[in-house]
């Protein structure tokens, strides 16, 4: 499950429907326990992808060292990356699947929202069984609660 | 010379959940070299037959070593190495998932 306040979950929103027509990404950084996640920041991060932007992400690699280095003294680490599909469903592809299985992307939260001519449609949180080879769907919760802890 | 090496939260596993390390070397090959050898299972992750694995980034400081030497970049005392997960993706092959779906349904 991940737990995500609705602030964050707005400025996700804002950068997907920012950059649509094309993909983009980024990570969230909080606390992980027994695969319960709980967000406490987002960090947009550029998709170096110029040539088929409108379906592919390379995230900056620059961004995860930065994101990590900013939390490294805190008790909030990258727990997940989000990204966008414009105009094509919120479930994570095969491109998706090759690409987490080959970085060995296991207890991380990849939630993917699909954006339908610039406005979010749906977003849905997916989990990578690295035996099994895919994706599979966990809860994503609006949750409010600990709001108040964020920088 | 010593150089610290950042391991990123996917490989702990592998380093008995170490996230900083520190190893003797004069390139990047030779510190990789060291941790393929005492940690079971780095190689696996890190590399294939053609170097460091695709989906793989390894930096020196601020610099890819795709865009330097690779595992030849030569090393100077403090540096940091940082291993990294190259996060990508993206729907390419959706409209391909679609229509099969489609084709399902319709029977």
């Amino acid at each position: 499950m991940i737990k995500i306040p609705s602030s964050i979950l707005r400025e996700i929103y804002d950068h997907m429907e920012a950059s649509y027509p094309h993909e983009c990404c980024g990570l969230m950084v909080g606390t992980s326990n027994a695969g319960d996640r709980v967000v406490h920041a987002a960090r947009r991060c550029k998709n170096l992808n110029t040539d088929r932007a409108h379906d592919r992400y390379d995230m900056d690699p620059m961004c995860w060292l930065r994101t990590e280095r900013e939390f490294e003294s805190t008790a909030w680490s990258i727990i997940g990356i989000y990204h966008s599909h414009p105009d094509h469903p919120s479930r994570a592809s095969q491109t998706d699947t090759d690409a987490a299985l080959g970085a060995g992307m296991v207890d991380y939260s990849y939630v993917i929202v699909s954006v339908q001519k610039g406005t979010v449609a749906s977003a849905q949180s997916w989990v990578l069984n690295e035996s099994e080879k895919k994706f599979y769907e966990e809860s994503l919760v609006v949750d409010d609660e600990g709001e108040g802890d964020r920088k | 010379m010593t150089v610290t090496v950042k391991i990123p939260t996917p490989l702990r596993p592998v380093t008995g959940g170490l996230g900083e390390l520190k190893v003797d070397g004069a390139t990047v090959g030779d510190v990789l070299r060291q941790l393929d050898a005492q940690y079971k299972g780095f190689a696996e992750r890190v590399f294939d037959a053609n170097g460091v694995k695709r989906f793989i980034n390894v930096y020196v400081n601020e610099d890819n070593i795709r865009d330097k030497k690779n595992m030849e970049t030569e090393l100077k005392a403090g540096d940091t190495i940082s291993i990294l997960p190259s996060i990508a993706g993206g729907c390419t092959g959706c409209a391909a998932s679609l229509l099969a779906v489609a084709a399902t349904s319709l029977g």
